[in-house]
């Protein structure tokens, strides 16, 4: 088996062993330990409360020497998040520059549930949600949590 | 042939003593040239301006970001800014802009260093006199992908590699142990999770294993492996990301002794961080002599690093880096060198008088008498520092004094470059006719059978310069062949008066027709033994096509050279590679 299976398969371990919580995970194909199906719930006291959230995280080849990926694969609107079909997130952790092969999977779970709960409007993907994030939050916190409850429930 | 001298090893701090048997075959003693500098004992750091402990994090450096480097150089200078040649800048860019490939193998063929000399043949004139001098010393070099692990993979490639030429399985086995003993130093000063660590350690330690079961009774295919496990991206980057946590690991396990050489604000943790354990994050100075440390010098290991940059003079700068007591004295000496090549933000491989390598199979060269004996000369002696590596101190005398040998002189270098190639294959035919290589004519002789022919051919633009002094060779001389009784083990004469065809003496005359014996056994050629002769200055080359070839090692001693036929525009693209390390 090659080391980065040898790896991802004790991290996967782990986490099914010892969820986080608001965190549940399983393998989008049975046989094979690079996808991961997730679907986490909205943090409580944020505008994503009550809704469930469908992500993919993706572990490449060489992992852990390359970072994972992770998207949302439910719509969410957050100023860190791509507001469109991909769902891509901007997470501190996961850039390459920053990736360090001691980090963990688990570590990458409970980092994005932080980021929902709450967001990085500087380091923003979503511009528009950013602005209204930093000028307005009681609009953002409206919109939100519509786009929870038209999308994530 | 000649016996491997057990040579007493320095106990880690592992308590781990390794007793290599260092064949001497295998490990030419330390020849330090009068440049080195060596240091005292400890951690090891670059005290010389040269070698600033600055580290480029940025993995796109910019001809900006060398400049910059290069004025932090009390001994940098542009000497040559002043001769009014208008595509000097463009000259300077080029070799300042030395870009490691991108695409390849992460660990390329070893293959002769004078194809260093060529990549380099129309840099300014600094390059130029550095690199023509290169191959005297360094015979081969191994190319590493410059894709930001480069001196991590050629250190780690070199850690293998020299466990495999000691050639004893049991060293290797008790690197196995090592390594595994060394997850403590990840997990207790590291404060690493084993879980991170342990495949990257199994990793290592599959290769000591697999190596170990191969050393003795193939090693070729032993090499062989080795290259291809260096090659797998996944397993070569898993062991290159071991040796990363280790020299972070010893760092944090070391912190006093390192702190004040490292300029992160963020200090030795931010360092570990920043520096050290990102993927694909090039190694620094400070970096390397981590890795060093921790890796190389508790198993004895010494490393000299050449530094090919733009300072003043006509060689290269080293640095050797060993295992040292309090003294100063090497606590191993003689023992394994490994050689790096360092060029800003890249390393290499570098060898010196390594085993043969497959070559290519080139026309016939002729080559000329005198040349040929002074390569004898060379080998012979260097065979004998091979051979004896603890009492090198008179051979080096009678190295440093022989004609044939250059070390640095200018002679050698003006003439040809391969003077420490021919050792291999002399090696090679050592065992089937010893006397063959003590015959000033043999390898005229050998040519015609032995791979050494090949490797001359290798230099086929080169030994055309020397047609002026030549004679062609006679083919064959089957019968000295048969004159094995002089003892292949001899000392080399420490006095340069005795010039190697001293030794040709019990061969007839009548087999010797080449003009090594025209003037009696003991001034065979006024090329040879003419005083004069090292002082004439380069030999003219008279032909147009080698005049101005770049290959016509004669312009290195004109400082206004400049290659007349390169323009910037018109010729070969400059090669665009984008990224160091």
């Amino acid at each position: 088996m090659a080391s980065s299976q040898k790896r991802i398969t004790k991290e996967l371990a782990e986490v099914l062993g010892n969820p986080p919580e608001g965190i549940a995970v399983n393998l989008v194909d049975e046989g094979n330990v690079h996808n991961w199906n997730i679907v986490m719930d909205g943090p409580e006291g944020s505008p994503y409360e009550g809704g469930k959230f469908k992500l993919l995280l993706v572990l490449p080849t060489d992992y852990p020497f390359k970072p994972p990926k992770i998207s949302f694969k439910t719509r969410i609107w957050h100023p860190n998040v791509t507001f469109d079909e991909h769902g891509s997130m901007c997470i501190g952790i996961l850039k390459p520059e920053a990736w360090k092969p001691s980090s963990k999977i688990m570590s990458v779970l409970t980092a994005t549930q932080n980021l929902l709960a709450e967001p990085v409007p500087d380091d923003a993907v979503e511009t528009s949600a950013a602005e209204k994030f930093k000028n307005d939050r009681p609009l953002f916190n409206r919109e939100a949590r519509e786009y929870t409850r038209k999308y994530a429930k | 042939m000649f016996q491997p001298q057990a040579t007493p090893f320095s106990f880690n701090a592992y308590g781990v003593g390794v007793g290599l048997s260092a064949p001497g075959a295998e490990y030419p003693a330390a020849f330090q040239p009068s440049s080195s500098v060596t240091d005292n004992g400890g951690p090891t750091l670059f005290r010389d301006p040269i070698f600033t402990t600055h580290y480029n994090q940025n993995p796109n450096p910019n001809p900006n970001n060398h400049r910059h480097n290069h004025n932090n150089h009390p001994r940098q200078r542009y000497t040559m800014a002043d001769n009014g040649m208008n595509d000097m800048d463009a000259q300077e860019a080029l070799a300042r802009e030395f870009q490691p490939p991108l695409e390849g193998p992460l660990v390329g063929e070893k293959k002769s260093s004078a194809a260093i000399t060529a990549e380099y043949a129309r840099a300014d004139p600094i390059y130029v006199a550095k690199t023509a001098n290169l191959p005297q010393t360094y015979s081969h070099y191994r190319p590493i992908l410059g894709d930001g692990n480069c001196g991590w993979r050629a250190a780690g490639f070199s850690y293998f590699e020299t466990l495999l030429r000691t050639g004893d399985k049991a060293v290797l086995e008790t690197e196995v142990a090592r390594m595994t003993s060394l997850n403590n130093l990840l997990t207790v000063s590291g404060g690493f999770e084993s879980w991170i660590f342990e495949d990257m350690v199994e990793v290592t330690t599959d290769l000591l294993r697999d190596l170990a079961s191969l050393v003795q009774t193939s090693p070729q295919a032993a090499s062989a492996l080795l290259e291809e496990r260096f090659n797998t991206p996944e397993i070569s980057n898993t062991i290159v990301y071991h040796l990363r946590l280790l020299a972070s690991s010893w760092l944090a396990g070391h912190r006093t002794t390192y702190q004040g050489y490292i300029e992160d604000v963020a200090g030795v943790d931010g360092y570990r961080k920043n520096v050290l354990e990102p993927v694909d994050n090039e190694i620094d100075h400070v970096g390397m002599v981590l890795l060093i440390d921790v890796l190389l010098k508790p198993i004895g290991f010494a490393v000299e690093i050449v530094y090919l940059d733009r300072s003043e003079g006509t060689s290269v700068n080293t640095h050797i880096l060993q295992s040292e007591d309090a003294n100063g004295v090497p606590t191993n000496p003689g023992g394994p060198m490994i050689y790096l090549l360092y060029r800003p933000s890249h390393y290499d491989i570098l060898y010196k008088d390594s085993p043969p390598i497959p070559v290519q199979p080139l026309p016939q060269v002729i080559h000329t008498p005198s040349l040929q004996v002074q390569r004898v000369a060379f080998s012979q002696q260097q065979h004998s520092v091979q051979s004896t590596p603890m009492d090198f101190n008179l051979d080096l005398h009678g190295l440093l004094t022989m004609p044939g040998f250059g070390g640095g002189l200018p002679l050698q270098q003006s003439h040809h470059g391969f003077s420490t190639h021919y050792t291999s294959p002399i090696d090679r035919t050592y065992a089937a006719s010893p006397i063959s290589s003590m015959s000033p004519i043999s390898p005229g002789a050998s040519s015609a059978t032995t791979p050494s022919s090949t490797t001359m051919a290798s230099y086929s633009a080169q030994p055309m310069m020397n047609s002026s002094l030549s004679k062609p060779m006679v083919a064959s001389h089957p019968a000295y062949t048969q004159n094995t009784t002089i003892p292949v083990h001899s000392h080399l004469p420490p006095h340069p008066s005795h010039p190697p065809a001293l030794q040709t003496h019990s061969i007839p005359p009548s087999e010797l027709p080449s003009p090594s014996s025209a003037g009696g056994s003991f001034r065979p050629s006024k090329y040879e033994w003419e005083a004069g002769w090292a002082h004439e200055g380069p030999v003219q080359f008279l032909t147009s096509t080698f005049k101005n070839s770049h290959y016509n090692t004669a312009h290195y001693n004109n400082p206004n050279f400049q290659p007349e036929e390169w323009s910037p525009d018109a010729d070969d693209p400059l090669p665009t590679r984008k990224r160091s390390g």
